[in-house]
């Protein structure tokens, strides 16, 4: 299970947060481990480089992206090679909708695109979609050109 | 929102200005959704206004019922637009907003009619949407176009009702099995993620039918995958199918370890990692099959990603607790990563070299870490802590630089939790090293002058208080103990005081100066301190009033007899209920709660491959020891020598649950059996043990505690003693039936009915065994040993054990046979090896210290042969033990 998407700002101010079976008491927990572990681990990396940690039996993937940080939380199957695998779908997905890797500002913008690339990408904690081109094409609506 | 793009450097204030959602406000958004319902509906503003509430939802915010209730119904109003961009968000919202099932209605007809629509894109949503809303009785009308689904020819659509299944399963299980053939086609399907998603459903469905597992991997194994990801599925559906079929018993061949093995030249990296981890996590693995993929991780361990690095270091280190002569070909690698940026895998190779490296690599890596160690974060450092302690438990001889690396760290800065496990590292080193005694307890002294933790100062002072006075110079130790009195808060005064009476109590030599010092506290400005103080001098008989000296003991290192828990619970009543009488603390109940059931069930239901780590062992003996000098009938059998471990007498989840501990006396057994009620409608009472014994001669039954009442899920013990030769191991067997009246509960009053019925309940059959007369005690230096005891008792013979799977086996056989302790790590046998020494030691009842060298060694026909010698202080014994080998 993909436990948790989180995407934070430089400051560690929360842009979007998508938990699945997490508890609701525990969110608040997580939201604060991920943010610190961001504000310890984050400084200076170049974009796309994957940070990894693991907290029992959970792993964290992590990376930076322009403005914004992203952390993926996931267990059992979803362990550190296949959260990599779903950040890369994430962070080619978020360059690809705001054209680059996004300041705060683009990525609050194009903030309803986003919303709608992680629909099609996490779906109650399972990847489904993995290919930007076509995810850029589902959140128009328009059918996948290959097979 | 004509503002320029702001670049990244710029101001950050002046950034925020420009937020799209700046001072984004519930209220005022929810006003704004009635554009919904607007007539002409405005497709762009629609989009922007459920972006917003979307905005709002992830930032964590909630709606109320009926503000949820509003905008739902507000936004199903959109379906009217034909609109491709706001459909889509359409569909997102109502999945963020999962109605509930009265409200679903509204929908279910614009999406079913979606759900048929000639645009595929409509199709893949409107199953997606449907499902997350949907209920049973809906689904059922549906199921129809979902099957329909699973095999339409375009992917997304496919897939869409593959993962809803996926989802369904969880809430309408019978549903989706119906549907086992689409999927089973679907599996077949071109597309790489439809064969993915339709392999995991269909394994979900099939889960518990072992065949139909096997079949598929079976077909599956020799067929084509073309996702990765499937692939990855399928390498962990074969290892639970190798994991249950087990070995080929006639060829020695594995099956599907060929599958596994050619998946690790993949060209896809993650499915290269899941079968080396695979093959890595197989029951009893070859060194043979573990070669190839301890190589490919090997080549992760110097990859760019951090992601691999990390993966492969994390399965290395697993895989070196049960082989650590596998991954000892990594070592180099590993140790190029002790620097590497990320912390987690630093820590992780850290770990792994401290489990692989031999005697004489400990130095160097000791060198390595200590510059390592100034720069991770305390979690870690407490990792690396815990692994030196294993280390120096496996290699006693290296307690030196291993203790002084601990005192090293112990002086740099540190958070509570991080000096705490040093702190217990070098109390566990002290108690079970010998040798690292004096020097341990000076490294712990010197802490506690400059320790900022008042927890930690006590508990050393505690210990020092118990281990100081029995060493070579206990005089040298005071100092230090006085300077807490001096320096300290109230409360480490306090237990610095009580550390002093402890030498003075122990050693009368220094009892007039110790009493010095504690007159000096009598001015303290603490009261506890001064009262201690009094309490102390007068005990130790500096006062008027004067104890014996075994009382004065008795007094200061005999711990509370009564569990603590048990304790509080007794407290807590005594003071919500006030009565005139005083507290008696007679009065608390002394059993001990045992294990709760749900933990027993746990063990053993997932088989982890590699094998968890033994439980550290606990020390009960002390609490066993009370408790029966407690009983007067028992008083008189003197010391207890050995109380085994509780042997378990009725399955779980039983009416009853019962298990036994063997106390063994110089000249008596006495069996202490653990009685758990489980029934809350029944009281218990007379309870006792009736126990056959005919089938062990030797024992001759003296005695019975009977145990008045049992009542629902209190733990409670009946006894029963027997007497034997003295000094003999008298071995046999011992038939046992429980017998009780037992008296109905009202559970509305919890009152017993005034009558009760006698009955018996039979339970288990237990043995008592040679390895019950010898205690597991190890030595730090078993060379040295050994050579001390001297060859004139040393009686050697040789042994056939037998056709055996492997030298593992044969030697735990023996190990479990004689009870004894394992030393210096000899219990481990490297895989395949054809011969194997190991160390024992342990003591023999009587307290002969007893010493046993074994050597393995197997054939070509898996035939084992060992030779056993065997030192003692008393050749009598060295002749038991071979006779225990003999007859076992």
């Amino acid at each position: 299970m993909l436990l948790a998407v989180l995407i934070a700002n430089s400051e560690g101010n929360i842009l979007v947060e998508r938990f699945n079976g997490v508890p609701a008491e525990e969110r608040l927990h997580w939201r604060s481990f991920l943010v610190k572990l961001g504000a310890d681990n984050l400084k200076g990396v170049k974009n796309e480089e994957l940070l990894v940690a693991n907290h029992k039996s959970v792993y964290i993937v992590y990376t930076v992206l322009g403005d914004v940080s992203i952390f993926l939380v996931g267990k059992d199957e979803y362990d550190e090679l296949a959260l990599s695998e779903a950040i890369f779908v994430i962070t080619s997905a978020l360059k690809d909708v705001c054209g680059k890797p996004p300041t705060e500002r683009l990525f609050l913008d194009k903030y309803g695109k986003i919303c709608l690339c992680l629909d099609e990408i996490v779906w109650k904690g399972l990847l489904e979609n993995t290919d930007k081109d076509r995810i850029k094409r589902l959140i128009r609506l328009k059918p996948p050109i290959d097979f | 929102m004509a503002a320029p793009l702001v670049k990244k450097d710029d101001d950050r204030d002046e950034e925020a200005d420009y937020s799209p959602f700046l001072g984004i406000e519930k209220g005022a958004v929810l006003q704004e959704a009635r554009v919904f319902n607007d007539p002409q509906l405005d497709a762009r503003r629609c989009s922007q206004v459920i972006t917003k509430l979307l905005y709002l939802l992830n930032q964590g915010e909630t709606f109320t019922k009926s503000e949820a209730t509003g905008v739902f119904f507000a936004v199903t109003k959109l379906f009217q637009s034909k609109d491709i961009g706001l459909r889509r968000m359409v569909y997102l919202m109502i999945k963020e907003l999962s109605p509930c099932a009265d409200e679903v209605i509204i929908v279910t007809s614009s999406l079913m009619k979606d759900m048929n629509s000639r645009t595929d894109m409509y199709r893949a949503n409107a199953i997606r949407v449907l499902c997350r809303i949907t209920d049973g009785t809906l689904l059922t009308q549906i199921e129809r176009y979902l099957k329909q689904a699973i095999v339409d020819k375009n992917p997304v659509v496919a897939s869409a009702a593959l993962v809803s299944g996926i989802h369904l399963l969880q809430t309408n299980p019978e549903i989706v099995k119906r549907w086992s053939n689409e999927v089973q086609e679907a599996v077949q399907s071109r597309a790489a993620l439809v064969q993915f998603h339709a392999l995991a459903l269909l394994h979900q469905i099939r889960q518990n039918d072992r065949l139909a597992v096997n079949k598929l991997v079976t077909s599956l194994t020799k067929g084509t995958v073309r996702s990765p990801l499937a692939q990855c599925l399928l390498i962990r559906y074969t290892s639970q199918v190798i994991r249950e079929s087990g070995i080929n018993t006639q060829t020695g061949d594995r099956p599907f370890y060929d599958y596994l093995e050619s998946c690790l030249r993949h060209k896809a990296e993650m499915v290269i990692f899941e079968a080396a981890r695979a093959i890595t996590e197989l029951s009893n693995v070859t060194t043979r099959e573990l070669t190839p993929a301890i190589t490919v991780l090997q080549l992760f361990l110097s990859s760019s990603k951090p992601v691999l690095r990390f993966a492969a270091v994390r399965t290395l280190n697993k895989v070196a607790m049960t082989h650590p002569m596998a991954v000892t070909n990594c070592n180099i690698d590993m140790e190029s990563l002790i620097s590497d940026q990320n912390r987690s895998i630093a820590t992780l190779a850290i770990t792994t070299l401290l489990k692989t490296g031999n005697e004489s690599s400990v130095d160097r890596l000791m060198k390595q870490i200590t510059s390592f160690m100034s720069d991770i974060a305390d979690e870690f450092k407490i990792v690396v802590v815990e692994a030196i302690r294993s280390l120096c438990l496996k290699f006693p001889l290296k307690y030196r630089s291993l203790m002084n690396f601990l005192s090293n760290i112990l002086r740099e800065e540190g958070g509570f939790e991080y000096k705490k496990a040093i702190v217990d590292s070098i109390v566990i080193l002290i108690r079970d090293i010998p040798d690292a005694k004096e020097s341990g307890l000076l490294h712990l002294c010197e802490f506690i002058e400059d320790c900022e933790f008042t927890y930690l100062s006590t508990q050393i002072l505690h210990f020092l208080g118990n281990e100081g006075p029995k060493t070579s110079d206990p005089s040298k130790y005071i100092r230090y103990i006085y300077n807490r009195v001096i320096l300290e808060n109230a409360t480490v005064r306090a237990s610095a005081v009580s550390t002093l009476a402890k030498f003075g109590a122990m050693i009368d030599s220094l009892k007039p100066r110790i009493f010095i010092l504690l007159r000096r506290c009598l001015f303290d400005n603490d009261d506890e301190v001064r009262d201690r103080a009094t309490l102390y001098l007068n005990t130790l008989g500096d006062g008027s009033v004067s104890e014996t000296d075994k009382d004065v003991k008795e007094f200061l290192f005999g711990s509370l007899d009564i569990p603590l828990t048990n304790f509080e619970t007794s407290l807590k009543n005594y003071v919500q209920n006030p009565e005139e009488v005083p507290f008696d603390i007679n009065s608390v109940p002394r059993e001990v709660k045992s294990q709760p059931l749900a933990e027993k069930k746990a063990t053993g239901k997932k088989p982890t491959g590699l094998g968890a780590p033994p439980a550290a062992p606990i020390s009960a003996v002390d609490a066993y020891e009370r408790l029966l000098s407690s009983i007067p009938e028992f008083a008189s059998f003197g010391k207890l020598f050995k109380s085994s471990a509780p042997v378990e007498l009725t399955e779980a989840e039983t009416e009853y649950a019962v298990n036994v501990v063997k106390h063994i006396f110089d000249r008596h057994v006495v069996l202490q059996y653990n009685c758990t009620n489980t029934i809350p409608e029944q009281l218990l009472e007379n309870v006792t043990v009736i126990v056959d014994a005919s089938e062990a001669e030797e024992f001759s039954e003296i005695g019975t505690k009977p145990l008045k009442s049992l009542p629902y899920d209190t733990p409670a013990q009946t006894f029963v003693a027997f007497e034997k030769p003295e000094g003999v191991p008298a071995i046999g067997k011992f038939s046992n039936m429980l017998r009780f009246t037992v008296k109905e509960v009202d559970p509305s009053t919890g009152e017993a009915e005034d009558d009760g019925v006698e009955d018996e309940y039979q339970l288990e059959d237990f043995e008592i065994v040679a390895a019950d007369y010898i205690l597991k005690v190890g030595v730090s230096n078993f060379k040295n040993a050994w050579e001390s005891m001297g060859p004139d008792s040393e009686r050697v013979d040789e042994y056939g054990l037998g056709p055996r799977e492997n030298l593992t086996e044969a030697v735990n056989a023996v190990i479990n046979l004689l009870g004894m302790q394992p030393c210096e790590g000899t219990e481990a046998v490297p895989a395949n090896s054809r011969s194997h020494t190991c160390l024992l030691s342990g003591v023999y009842i009587g307290n002969v210290k007893v010493l046993v060298r074994l050597s393995f060694g197997i054939d070509s026909s898996k035939e084992v042969a060992m030779k056993l010698a065997v030192r003692s202080d008393d050749e009598n014994v060295s002749d038991a033990i071979h006779e225990i080998v003999a007859s076992g």
